[in-house]
């Protein structure tokens, strides 16, 4: 997205070609090979960029895990996960043969350091036999809480390297959560610069790797027409849903322990909501981007001492149905307790205090086992300064919104009031509309396919930094504590609905009504 | 009415070219397209992203002018125009309309629109103009040339050229370097950016070439470049055209390397065309992109003290639909082609 200042002179060959850069050869090792983001969306994500032409000639990738593998049973297993889940499925035999060349399986415990012996010894191996040059990339598809230790056994082995002390790059991914409040968040980020500096650490969150997500940097600051009216003088408030028809699935012991507040709105929802609220950065790079959002998240407003519910609602699904199918109550889920206060829904009011959007509400809420999977944001513009019409009978003028669909059917569209032919005057909301399916057609690449070739490309603009992390904490938590020790459940909403009824109080109370996505 | 618009859209997105009187095409197709939303059989999506003017001499050419953009609109909707005009033809002027459609990745009908206008004798003077009253305005226009460039009537392409941000041509088809040559004047004498199919089809030898050079040991090897052997199947190694893509390649290798490297060419007789083979001599090492028609791909592997793992690029374009397509997804304009065309003229005229 950037562009990161290249090490070597760039390749001559490559101008003009779709892929002007291409990342050097490296080892990527995955701690977790086993698990089922690895083969639902790693190797898939992997194989698509082999297939598209864009990795490296020797780029290597390294399962490590602790079931006993061998590298032609692991691969034996990749392909079939990609055969599965790969954008660019069915696998083709010949890139599949080189791209499973570069493929390994190393067995071992990682918290156990001959595992790391063993693991250091292959990725040399692989520096003499692929050319990857000592570059490496650990992707930690693990629970957090194995992270100090790897990252301490990964330093204590001499595995981890730094162009600014000479060697080869050390990059190091780590998926969410990212803690499980502020303190925890901080001491994550406390064990990983012992071992890494800032700028090799890579937090993932895919909500980012969307093409959608970085459309709207492209809508806001590559058109003239939008920017002048991004502010609070002409927008009267801004709507973000993610919504999911799902519920927890196998996910129930740990959703039961992190609730929709941590699992979406911290990290998906608040990356939406800066995305949204920022000032146009100085430069098109990973600093200046993050320095932008992270002003946005400085900027929230607490939610006010003892009077939070004018703020906050949560919720948890009972039974119901979701696409005419019947649903179960969240406490009848496998793995979670049949006594849960976990929200499963949250819905917030939010304020972002500076200059450009004082007083502009963002009205923002996440749930489970709502009527759709649909993630959305709408900016709701104030009504014409004078209500010229509202004399003639048939006149209703609309505020005008700018709908943004990030998933599914993702598009822009912008709705606004338009005179229905006839001899008199009366109006009716019409809708322009683009549609990436529809225009571009071709699938866009996974979210994970553009973030693992960025993490290899050293660029960093679309993961989070170590502040937006904390400072996102920093504004949450005090909600979060408030929520955990109220002893009351959250206000149940059936399965298939759109929420609690408080969470229409909530905007209902400013006059507004959520816009149904 | 409702029976009337459905009808005519039924006809037009089935395939079915709707004659229509040339001075009201326009009108026609807004009455076409009020048949969206009459009923759900009849709701589509239109879309467009260009203008695409394709211009043929030939009945033959014209359907296969239609047949490929009807293809290409799936993948870039747009407005095409399919323009047969022929002067030395009996005078006529003619037009058709119909649409192109087919299920979005959405699930949902997308149609665009094609129009056909027949132009004979002097009123292919007329056509111009009506060409550029039919053009989607705000929206880019691409002008495909199908076959050989013309070398008279130069008013006449001109004004053809004259809206058009692109000039597609498949200089396969070429049968003299006069014929570059006019491509050559396009890029530096006008707006319109040319785009050569031919070119196209070197991209993935031109990604596979490229990713010899990725490794950071290997970068400044491509300045050691002393020798290229290009082998390269045509179908008529005496027709100018088939041996086009070698010399692009070749002058690309030259553009983009500053090396002074001394070509050799190997053409030889099949039907497969394309080039086959390229070895490069480095300094201290050499390097081989071969095609492996079977497997449908291009190996990439380097000999000498340097080992680098074998590479493959997936070779996949084929079909002029999707070369079209290539072009009309570039976001700019090439800024290679008008670099490589003065060292391709001159390689061509060495090998006369």
């Amino acid at each position: 997205m950037s562009l990161v200042a290249p090490t070597v002179e760039p390749n001559p060959l490559r101008e003009g070609l779709e892929q002007e850069r291409v990342p050097d050869a490296s080892c990527l090792v995955i701690f977790g090979a086993s698990g089922d983001l690895t083969h639902r969306k790693l190797l898939p994500a992997l194989y698509s960029l082999a297939h598209d032409g864009l990795l490296p000639a020797g780029q290597t990738i390294i399962g490590f895990a602790r079931p006993d593998y061998s590298d032609e049973a692991f691969r034996m297993d990749i392909r079939e996960a990609c055969n599965k889940y790969a954008r660019t499925r069915p696998v083709d035999d010949a890139v599949w043969e080189n791209f499973a060349k570069g493929l390994f399986y190393v067995q071992g415990d990682f918290s156990q350091p001959d595992a790391y012996i063993k693991l250091n010894r292959k990725l040399k191996e692989c520096d003499e036999t692929r050319g990857t040059g000592g570059r490496r990339i650990y992707y930690l598809a693990v629970p957090p809480q194995f992270f100090p230790k790897i990252s301490e056994l990964l330093g204590a082995e001499g595995m981890v390297t730094d162009p600014e002390r000479g060697g080869p790059y050390t990059r190091v991914i780590i998926e969410k959560p990212f803690g499980r409040d502020l303190q925890t968040a901080r001491e994550l980020n406390r064990v990983a610069v012992t071992t890494f500096r800032e700028r090799q650490v890579f937090r993932i969150d895919h909500y980012l790797g969307k093409e959608t997500v970085q459309n709207l940097l492209v809508l806001r600051f590559a058109n003239g027409i939008f920017e002048p009216f991004w502010n609070r003088q002409y927008i009267d408030h801004v709507q973000l849903t993610v919504a999911e028809s799902i519920g927890v699935e196998k996910r129930g012991g740990y959703f039961d322990s992190a609730g929709i507040t941590r699992d979406i709105i911290q990290n998906h929802m608040l990356q939406l909501l800066s995305l949204v609220a920022m000032e146009p950065p100085v430069a098109f790079d990973a600093d200046a981007v993050r320095d932008e959002k992270v002003k946005v998240l400085r900027a929230l407003r607490e939610f006010p001492r003892g009077r939070e519910e004018e703020m906050a609602v949560r919720g948890q699904y009972g039974e119901g149905s979701v696409g005419g199918e019947a649903a179960p109550a969240y406490r009848q889920e496998d793995s979670v307790k049949p006594d849960s206060r976990t929200e499963t829904f949250a819905a917030l009011k939010v304020f972002v205090d500076n200059w450009r959007w004082a007083d502009v509400p963002f009205y923002i809420r996440a749930g489970k086992r709502l009527p759709k999977r649909v993630t959305d944001i709408s900016i709701h513009f104030r009504p014409a300064p004078y209500p010229l019409f509202k004399k003639l009978p048939g006149v209703q003028t609309q505020p005008n919104v700018l709908a943004i669909r990030i998933q599914p059917d993702e598009g822009i569209a912008l709705k606004f009031d338009s005179k229905i032919p006839g001899p008199t005057v009366r109006t009716a909301p019409v809708t322009m509309e683009f549609r990436y399916a529809t225009s571009f057609g071709a699938e866009p690449p996974e979210a994970y396919e553009r973030l693992l070739l960025e993490t290899m490309l050293g660029d960093s603009t679309l993961f989070a930094r170590r502040d937006e992390v904390e400072t996102a904490w920093a504004w949450l938590d005090p909600l979060l504590r408030v929520w955990e020790s109220d002893a009351r459940p959250p206000k149940p909403y059936p399965a298939g609905s759109w929420g609690p009824q408080e969470a229409d109080t909530l905007i209902e109370r400013d006059h507004r009504k959520w816009r149904r996505p | 009415m409702e029976t009337t618009v459905t009808d005519l859209f039924e006809r037009a997105a089935s395939g079915e070219e709707v004659r229509v009187d040339y001075t009201a095409i326009e009108r026609t197709l807004a009455d076409m397209w009020r048949a969206d939303g009459v009923d759900e059989q009849h709701t589509v999506t239109r879309a467009a992203l260009w203008n695409v003017v394709a211009h043929t001499l030939t009945p033959q050419h014209h359907a296969y002018a239609s047949e490929t953009l009807s293809k290409a609109a799936a993948a870039v909707p747009q407005r095409t125009i399919i323009v047969r005009a022929d002067p030395d033809a009996e005078a006529e002027l003619s037009s058709w309309i119909s649409a192109n459609c087919h299920i979005g990745g959405d699930g949902k009908r997308v149609c665009s629109e094609e129009i056909a206008i027949v132009a004979g004798g002097t009123r292919v003077t007329r056509v111009p103009p009506l060409v550029n009253a039919l053009l989607i305005p705000d929206m880019p226009v691409a002008l495909w040339w199908v076959g050989d460039l013309p070398h008279e009537n130069a008013e006449y392409v001109h004004t053809l050229l004259d809206p058009a941000d692109r000039l597609i041509v498949d200089s396969v088809h070429f049968n003299d370097p006069a014929d570059l040559a006019i491509v050559k004047r396009v890029a530096d004498d006008t707006g319109t950016a040319p785009a050569d199919l031919n070119w196209i089809r070197l991209e993935e030898w031109r990604t596979a070439t490229a990713s010899v050079f990725d490794p950071p040991e290997m970068r400044d090897k491509l300045r050691t470049l002393k020798r290229v052997q290009i082998a390269a199947n045509v179908q008529d190694e005496t027709y100018f055209g088939e041996r086009i893509e070698s010399l692009f390649f070749a002058s690309w290798l030259m553009a983009q390397s500053d090396a002074e490297i001394d070509v050799t060419f190997d053409l030889r007789r099949s039907d497969r065309r394309g080039l086959i083979r390229v070895e490069l001599e480095l300094a201290d090492s050499k390097a081989t992109i071969e095609r492996d028609h079977d497997r449908c791909v291009l190996s990439t592997n380097i000999d000498g003290r340097i080992s680098v793992p074998d590479a493959v690029t997936r070779s996949q374009l084929k079909n002029i639909d999707e070369l079209i397509v290539r072009v009309l997804k570039q976001p700019g304009s090439d800024r290679l082609l008008p670099k490589i065309l003065p060292v391709t003229l001159q390689l061509a005229q060495q090998m006369k």
